[in-house]
C-alpha cells in the first residue's frame, strides 16, 4: 500500500467514527417514517368473552350482554366514539367502501380515548322492553342499552326464508379528527344479527 | 256583564294561563341552558384532547390524562344521556362536572407539555455537546494519528 492508500483508509475510518458520533443527535433530528401500517380494530364478543354464544333468538324483557372491544394502532392516542344502533333486514348499513355510516340515528354512545398500542372494551347489556307483533310485523318500541331506556320505532317483517323477524345491532366507531376539528366515520363496524321470538 | 265582572273574569284567566307560558318559557329556558352546558362540555374535552395530544407528541408521558379523559367522556355520555331523557338538572350538573374534569386535564397537559418540551430540548442540547466533542476529538485523533502514521511510514520507507 502507498501512502495515498493509506490516507483514503484514514479518511475512511475517520469519517465512520464521525457518523457513529454523530448519530445520537442526528436521529433526534431526522425523523425516519414509521414503516407499520396504521389502523383500528374493532370487535363484538359474547357474554363469556369469546367469539361464541352470541345472543341470537331474543324474547322482550330479557337482558343480553355482549362486550365490544377495539384497539388503536394509528400511532397517536385517539379519541373514538362508538355508536350503537338497531336496523331490520332493509335498514342501511355502514358502506366502508366509501367512508359513509349508516343513516340510522344512534340509540346509545360509548366514548373512549385510547393510548397508541392499547385495547378498550365494554360491556353492552341490552334489552327489548316494549315488543308487540302484528301480523307479518314486528314492532319494537323501547328498548334499554346498559340500563338507560329508549323510546324507538323500528319494525322487522317477518323473513319466510330463515321463519324470523330479524333485527341486527350494530357498533359504528367513530374517530376524532384534529384536522377538521369533527369526528368522523372511520369505516369499522361489528354487530349481531337477533330474532325476536316474541 | 259589568266591567267588574269582566275585569274578575279577565284576572281568573289571566291567573290560570300565566303559569302556562311561565313554566313553558322556564322549560325551554332550561333546556337551553342543558344544550349549552353539553356544548361546552364536549369543547372543553375536545380541547384538552388536542392539548393532551401535544404533549404526547412532545414526548410526555400522558397516560393518566388519558384516564382522566375517560373519565371525563364518561361523564359527558351520562350528560347527553339525561340530555335525551329531558332532564335539564342532571344534564347541566353532568356537563358542568365533565367540564371540570376536562380544564383540569387542560391545565395538566400544559403543565407535561412544557416539562417534555423543556426536557427534550435539554436533553437535545446535552446529546449535541456530547456529539460536536466526539466528532472533534475524532478529528484531532485522526489527524496526529495521521501525521505520526506518515512520519513512521517515511522513516521506514528512507531507512
Amino acid at each position: 500500500m502507498n501512502l495515498e492508500e493509506y490516507r483514503t483508509l484514514f479518511l475512511a475510518a475517520s469519517l465512520a467514527l464521525i457518523l457513529i458520533a454523530a448519530f445520537p443527535t442526528l436521529s433526534m433530528v431526522i425523523r425516519f417514517p414509521k414503516s407499520s401500517e396504521n389502523f383500528s380494530e374493532l370487535w363484538v364478543l359474547g357474554p363469556d368473552h369469546k367469539a361464541e354464544g352470541y345472543p341470537f333468538n331474543v324474547t322482550a324483557n330479557e337482558a343480553y350482554r355482549v362486550f365490544v372491544g377495539g384497539s388503536n394502532h394509528l400511532g397517536y392516542s385517539v379519541y373514538y366514539v362508538l355508536y350503537v344502533k338497531l336496523r331490520n333486514q332493509t335498514q342501511p348499513l355502514p358502506d366502508n367502501q366509501k367512508s359513509v355510516p349508516s343513516s340510522l340515528p344512534p340509540l346509545y354512545e360509548f366514548r373512549a380515548f385510547v393510548p397508541d398500542g392499547a385495547t378498550w372494551e365494554t360491556p353492552v347489556v341490552f334489552s327489548f322492553l316494549e315488543v308487540s307483533p302484528f301480523e307479518n310485523s314486528c314492532f319494537v318500541r323501547r328498548m334499554s342499552i346498559n340500563d338507560v331506556v329508549f323510546s324507538l320505532d323500528s319494525s322487522s317483517n317477518w323473513d319466510s326464508e330463515r321463519s324470523g323477524f330479524y333485527y341486527q345491532l350494530f357498533f359504528e366507531l367513530w374517530l376524532y379528527n384534529t384536522t377538521l376539528q369533527s369526528f368522523q366515520y372511520h369505516d369499522r363496524f361489528v354487530g349481531i344479527w337477533l330474532n325476536m321470538t316474541g | 256583564m259589568s266591567a267588574s265582572k269582566l275585569f274578575l273574569v279577565s284576572l281568573v284567566v289571566f291567573i290560570s294561563v300565566f303559569p302556562i307560558f311561565v313554566s313553558g318559557a322556564l322549560a325551554s329556558n332550561g333546556e337551553d341552558a342543558a344544550a349549552s352546558a353539553v356544548e361546552r362540555a364536549e369543547g372543553v374535552v375536545v380541547s384538552a384532547y388536542q392539548d393532551v395530544l401535544e404533549a404526547e407528541r412532545a414526548g410526555a408521558n400522558v397516560s393518566g390524562l388519558l384516564a382522566q379523559l375517560n373519565d371525563a367522556a364518561g361523564i359527558l355520555v351520562q350528560a347527553r344521556i339525561s340530555y335525551m331523557a329531558g332532564d335539564s338538572n342532571e344534564t347541566v350538573r353532568f356537563a358542568d362536572l365533565c367540564s371540570e374534569v376536562g380544564e383540569n386535564v387542560r391545565k395538566d397537559a400544559h403543565r407535561l407539555r412544557d416539562l417534555a418540551v423543556k426536557e427534550a430540548d435539554e436533553r437535545f442540547l446535552w446529546t449535541m455537546i456530547g456529539s460536536i466533542v466526539s466528532v472533534s476529538a475524532i478529528v484531532c485523533a485522526t489527524f496526529i494519528g495521521w501525521l505520526a502514521f506518515k512520519r513512521r511510514f517515511h522513516e521506514r520507507t528512507s531507512g
